[in-house]
């Protein structure tokens, strides 16, 4: 059990490595920018040994402010879970007293961040929980340092500082995360397959859906002029009825591999362009002319075969719709 | 290098090579237009599997030939572009317009069947 936790764990640490990249620079800015400096360090570490103290109490208030809404409840249903995640809330805490806030620091942090933004805790609970954790301790200053309430006021603000700079942290860890899917929505995409199927003997039906950027456009052109060649087509049908959009550099594409593939002895018919695309395609000028359409696939079909010579008929069975 | 041009009853095949200067070219051109003439041939299949590269030159002259065979009464095919040709051809604005074209010499011979050109004569 606790090989397979520290399996998972270094899986989220590598799965910042590409996402959050903090050097030693970017991490003296980020302090710089919060003016969080030595006196900070020093006003934190000097209250390690309150916060030892106090660390038991505050996280127990902290899970049972967590366990009265149902959104966080939801999280730490298993009595078993959240014990876990009270001892390493625990050491969290403690942590923000115990000085060296370096890149082991930052790489902890950031750790915690992905842990938290793998489970899909949302960002607004996330920041709600900071801020009870300030308010609790700022109650918990403001008792031991009763003598002394600039110091409280002092050693306050430096852990706000401190704050902030893991907040930073873990947002970041959120961004990077949801453009990491962004990115691989992307690749999916750009790598949805463009089939081109033999339909009939001597010809083609290649159904194109999504996007096409460029890159997919010259990729199709390839595969069908090379198809084109080895299925010995003479009829393809390209249907374009799940295409929502084309740019003038797409559409002037279209009909470049059209023209290509008459010149290997192919006529192409597109099929199901889409009135959008339609009045997109006229109102750029694109001219398609030469190009043979038809409003669907079905006719697509039916045109291609009446030129191929083929003549479709209903069968007795099929027309009694007896299996 | 020089095209070969075969007699295969009414019509006549020209071979295009992998590596032929325009000179080569254009003689290939005068040559078909004499012999279209001399056979009384229908039709003319012009090859061009081995050109791994269509530069305008040899476009105009595919063309050209396509255009004049048609004016001595008999039909010419432009077959065997390869993919890669064919649509460098079309980025370049060399797309045949009005010019058969078939898949490679098979479908050129079918193509010409269907146009009748060799049921004409016989």
């Amino acid at each position: 059990m606790a090989g397979q936790e520290k399996a998972v764990d270094t899986n989220d640490a590598d799965r910042f490595a590409d996402g959050v990249e903090i050097s030693e620079q970017e991490l003296a800015h980020r302090k710089q920018f919060l003016e969080l400096g030595d006196a900070d360090v020093a006003r934190l570490t000097g209250i390690n040994d309150l916060a030892r103290r106090y660390a038991d109490e505050v996280i127990d208030d902290f899970y049972r402010h967590l366990m009265s809404f149902g959104d966080t409840r939801s999280f730490f249903s298993d009595p078993q879970v959240l014990r876990h995640v009270k001892s390493m809330q625990k050491e969290y805490f403690l942590r923000l007293t115990q000085g060296k806030y370096d890149l082991d620091y930052v790489q902890d942090r950031l750790r915690i961040g992905a842990i938290h933004e793998r489970i899909r805790l949302p960002t607004k609970s996330y920041l709600g929980m900071y801020n009870f954790y300030l308010r609790a301790v700022a109650a918990r200053l403001v008792e031991a340092f009763e003598k002394k309430p600039g110091e409280a006021w002092a050693t306050f603000l430096s852990l706000l500082k401190l704050t902030f700079l893991d907040m930073g942290l873990a947002i970041d860890t959120y961004i990077a995360s949801s453009e990491r899917t962004i990115r691989a929505q992307q690749e999916a995409i750009q790598e949805l397959p463009t089939p081109v199927l033999p339909f009939r003997e001597g010809m083609l039906l290649v159904p194109i859906i999504g996007i096409i950027d460029a890159q997919r456009a010259r990729q199709l052109t390839e595969q069908l002029l090379g198809s084109i060649r080895s299925n010995r087509a003479k009829m393809v049908v390209i249907d374009i009825t799940g295409v929502q959009s084309v740019d003038t550099r797409v559409a002037n594409h279209i009909v470049q591999t059209v023209e290509a593939a008459r010149l290997m002895g192919a006529r192409v018919i597109l099929a199901g362009i889409s009135p959008e695309v339609a009045q997109t395609m006229v109102t750029l000028g694109i001219d398609l002319g030469r190009i043979l359409t038809v409003g669907d696939l079905q006719s697509g079909i039916e045109r291609a075969e009446h030129m191929l010579g083929y003549v479709v008929a209903r069968s007795r069975a099929g027309e009694t719709a007896v299996g | 290098m020089r095209a070969s041009i075969l007699k295969q009853g009414n019509v006549l095949i020209a071979s295009v090579q992998g590596s032929m200067s325009d000179a080569d070219l254009a003689q290939m051109r005068d040559e078909l237009v004499g012999d279209v003439r001399r056979y009384r041939s229908t039709g003319v299949i012009v090859d061009v599997t081995m050109l791994d590269v269509m530069d305008s030159f040899a476009a105009r002259t595919l063309r050209g030939i396509a255009q004049i065979i048609k004016l001595l009464g008999a039909t010419a095919i432009i077959v065997g572009i390869q993919p890669e040709v064919a649509f460098a051809m079309v980025q370049l604005g060399l797309t045949l317009e009005g010019i058969h074209t078939a898949l490679d010499l098979e479908e050129g011979l079918v193509v010409l069947k269907a146009l009748g050109t060799e049921a004409h004569e016989r």
